[in-house]
């Protein structure tokens, strides 16, 4: 009784997970113990709490180009609308005073790099991997431009701090939650609803699967584009915010230079297709988290960054790797199937 | 008579679910000139693909001047003398024409350099001999050249030295009648020379001025082999055509009232003044040629070519549609040709795949839950007996009958007023294909409008109340269904002119 109404519960939680995301938990249960059998520190909750703090940036990068990669696209990017986002919030914020309005305007300006990003690829038929190419060496330098002589804008709003360090549920030793990772679980919810349950999500399915198919099926790919893109810059914008609010500063490079290399990786580690088509919001979730723990342990184990760098670099590939070599499989299974069925 | 060049024996080719070639024997001799017909899918270029290389034979061998050949890769097959002009050569647009004749085989010197000294002398040398010194420049570009002189390169390309046997497929299609005349005389000077020459062509009326003797191909068997003078095109025509009918299978008789779609002087970039309709509750059968126009006539109507004259009027009125999605909100239902590359997300499910035409129908203020997408097309799927392991299992892992079925679920669905079919059958196998004429039929009885291109006659010959044909883009008026013989319609496809 007891352990049918558990193995219920387990395959929920397989259908919700996905299976294929199920060797990303198990990889992570091996680095988390791994890790801790060389320090006791990883569950400290001083860790944790930092853990949480820096998937925030990187999770909600990945939530907006889950949708881009499974609409077949790539946005290179992302970290340098981040870094246009920053400064403009940190511009807003302390030219005006109000917080809200700092959000409100990194938010946007990602949402119009965005749309810039889809229009280059929509009107003037540039592949996405070499507009957002360079859409990231121009809006990088946005960014210096819009900074006063190209330097960081400090931003000493004890509110708006709030963003970037803030916490609730603080009580005795508990540390309490960062509200940035507060704000990553309500995005990944929303993004995940969007994209389960939404005549908007199964489209950029439909579209990133075969686009010549989705628009007979009367899908209007370039208006799709311009909405993923847009958020995808939305979120980045997002993103670049709450890095001003942990830095204290509008910072046109630092901080928001490499994430999307860290986005990318974790898309494809959690199910993506290159080939588009196949991803999840559950999956990408999972792998920021991979991310996270694992650039946590390496520095709790004192590994140099250079190493950190190369091996970032080789898990990008490594992920890639794993679903073309699913695709193949599933291929060749499919032509036995035929040569055994067809006589 | 001479001997033979080329000895074809007992040759086999299967794809799945189709038989292309069935036990095929021929000869062709030293300088003699032989044509292959036959109709769409009867297995001219399956036959040309195994002779050149580019698929493997499942059975049987090929004989080369008393050599057996391995044709395991086209260049294998070529080095063997086997030479094939292509209908659409391949030119590399940045490349000079004597580069593109030599493209992969380039004469080299010392240290991998090419030749060109060497490259330049022997396409002179070709040229001149076969009489086309004045047409071409050796040193224009690919991109710089003429159709004509695309074709002459292609041509050179497989008169390079060793060259036994030369294939010609559709060799005409893109020449005028004085460069069809200049190609007559070279084939000539190549039968003069003693090679072995085969001649694939729909033209039958070239055909019979070309060739020594002609080979009827029907359904990948050889159903004629026929020496030129002593035959005319009407036996011709006879020998491609009389496949077994559809047994067991009638249409149910329909009430056709309502105009659903009315075209009137339509023209477009593949078309001349196009005019037909199709009433409530009618099939409209399109037959003719791959390549006449009728799948790009599918897409002008759906939007996803550009219409560029003529008038488009649904249930009476003017219809202005720019895109699949206009055509789609006019209840217009489009299955492509081509399942694969047009019609399915492979790897995505089978509601997903069923529903996706109706998900803004479906989705109250744009939230769809994967339970409505079920509740909508569950039935439907269940109607049409695909099978499958559940309706979330991959479209990409179904047979291909079963993935049709799928494409055709999505606009069962979605309940057009208007349903453009393209090869509704095409990789299909022969009990999904009967499952599948019922349920045209089916929607047809409830007064469905279909547009249904099949190069498939018995299917045509079977479903279609009127059959109209297209040739170079231009329509056939339509011909009642107790009018229809295959005959007629495979006459007006060829254009030979015989009488409908």
């Amino acid at each position: 009784m007891t352990t049918r109404s558990k193995d219920g519960f387990l395959s929920r939680l397989t259908r919700f997970v996905g299976a294929e995301n199920l060797s990303l938990i198990i990889a992570l249960i091996l680095l988390v113990l791994a890790v801790s059998s060389q320090t006791e520190f990883l569950f400290s909750s001083r860790n944790l709490f930092n853990i949480a703090q820096n998937m925030a940036v990187v999770g909600l990068i990945a939530a907006g180009m889950t949708l881009v990669i499974v609409s077949n696209g790539l946005d290179i990017s992302v970290g340098s609308i981040a870094g246009c986002a920053s400064v403009v919030c940190a511009l807003i914020v302390t030219g005006s005073g109000t917080v809200a309005g700092g959000l409100a305007g990194g938010i946007a300006i990602g949402a119009v790099l965005g749309l810039v990003n889809a229009a280059i690829i929509n009107y003037l038929r540039v592949n996405a991997v070499v507009a957002t190419l360079a859409t990231m060496s121009a809006f990088r330098g946005i960014a210096f431009l819009i900074a006063p002589e190209g330097r960081p804008v400090g931003v000493l709003d004890p509110t708006f701090a709030l963003l970037g360090s803030g916490r609730f549920l603080q009580f005795g030793g508990f540390p309490g939650v960062p509200i940035a990772f507060a704000i990553l679980v309500g995005v990944a919810v929303l993004a995940y609803f969007v994209m389960s349950s939404t005549v908007f999500g199964r489209s950029i399915y439909s579209m990133g699967g075969n686009p010549a198919a989705a628009r007979l099926a009367g899908i209007n790919l370039n208006r799709m584009r311009l909405w993923i893109y847009a958020i995808s810059g939305a979120l980045s914008g997002l993103a670049g915010v709450i890095v001003t609010a942990r830095t204290s500063s509008g910072q046109p490079a630092s901080g928001t230079q490499g994430l999307e290399l860290e986005a990318i990786t974790a898309v494809f580690l959690g199910g993506a297709l290159l080939a588009g088509g196949k991803g999840s919001i559950v999956g990408s979730m999972l792998a920021v988290l991979l991310l996270a723990v694992l650039s946590n342990g390496m520095n709790l184990l004192g590994i140099p960054t250079f190493y950190q760098l190369v091996a970032k670099g080789l898990l990008l590939v490594l992920a890639v790797a794993i679903g073309q070599w699913r695709m193949a499989m599933a291929e060749r299974r499919q032509a036995k199937l035929t040569a055994a069925g067809g006589a | 008579m001479p001997s033979n060049i080329l000895d074809i024996k007992a040759v086999g080719k299967s794809f799945p679910g189709v038989r292309a070639l069935h036990n095929l024997s021929m000869t062709i001799g030293a300088g003699e000139v032989v044509a292959f017909v036959g109709e769409n899918g009867a297995g001219k270029s399956t036959l040309l693909k195994i002779l050149s290389g580019d698929y493997q034979l499942d059975q049987g061998q090929v004989l080369l001047d008393g050599a057996e050949v391995s044709h395991a890769s086209p260049l294998a097959a070529r080095l063997a003398g086997f030479r094939l002009v292509r209908q659409e050569p391949e030119i590399v647009p940045d490349i000079s024409v004597a580069e593109n004749i030599f493209v992969g085989e380039y004469p080299s010197r010392s240290f991998g350099r090419v030749d060109f000294a060497a490259m330049r002398a022997e396409v002179t040398a070709l040229l001149k001999r076969y009489g086309f010194a004045g047409l071409i420049n050796i040193d224009a570009m690919g991109r710089s050249l003429s159709p004509a002189q695309m074709h002459v390169v292609e041509i050179m390309r497989a008169l390079k030295p060793g060259v036994k046997v030369v294939a010609f497929d559709e060799p005409t299609s893109s020449l005028t009648s004085d460069e069809v005349e200049r190609l007559f005389e070279l084939i000539r000077k190549l039968k003069a020379e003693g090679l072995g020459i085969v001649y694939v062509s729909h033209r039958l009326h070239e055909v019979m001025v070309i060739s020594d003797r002609v080979i009827v191909l029907k359904d990948g068997q050889q159903t004629g082999d026929l020496v030129t003078v002593k035959t005319d095109e009407a036996e011709i025509v006879r020998l491609m055509v009389g496949r077994e009918l559809i047994h067991g299978f009638k249409r149910q008789e329909t009430s056709r009232d309502e105009v659903v779609l009315q075209v009137e002087g339509l023209s477009s970039r593949w078309h001349r003044d196009i005019s037909f309709q199709i009433r409530a509750g009618e099939i409209l059968g399109f037959a003719g040629l791959v390549g006449a126009g009728r799948t790009e006539l599918a897409k002008v109507i759906f939007g996803e070519y550009r219409r560029d004259g003529g008038r488009v009027r649904l249930l009476g009125r003017d219809s202005d549609i720019r895109s699949p999605a206009d055509a789609i909100r006019a209840n217009i239902g489009f299955a492509p040709e081509n399942r694969k590359a047009e019609g399915l997300i492979l790897v995505r499910s089978v509601v997903e795949n069923a529903a996706m035409a109706i998900y803004a129908r479906l989705a109250r203020w744009g939230v769809l839950r994967t339970a409505q997408m079920v509740e909508a097309v569950g039935p439907v799927i269940r109607q049409l007996e695909v099978k499958s392991s559940s309706l979330s299992q991959e479209v990409g892992k179904l047979s291909g009958g079963n993935q049709q079925k799928v494409v055709l679920a999505r606009w069962l669905a979605a309940g057009p007023r208007l349903l453009i079919l393209d090869e509704p059958t095409r990789a299909v196998d022969v009990g999904a294909k009967a499952e599948i004429y019922r349920l045209i039929d089916s929607l047809a009885k409830e007064g469905m409008a279909i547009m249904m291109i099949s190069s498939e006659m018995p299917e045509l010959l079977a479903l279609s109340d009127r059959i109209v044909v297209m040739r170079d883009g231009r329509l056939s008026p339509p011909i009642e269904k107790q009018d229809a013989t295959e005959e007629g319609i495979v006459a007006l496809a060829l254009g030979t002119g015989a009488a409908a």
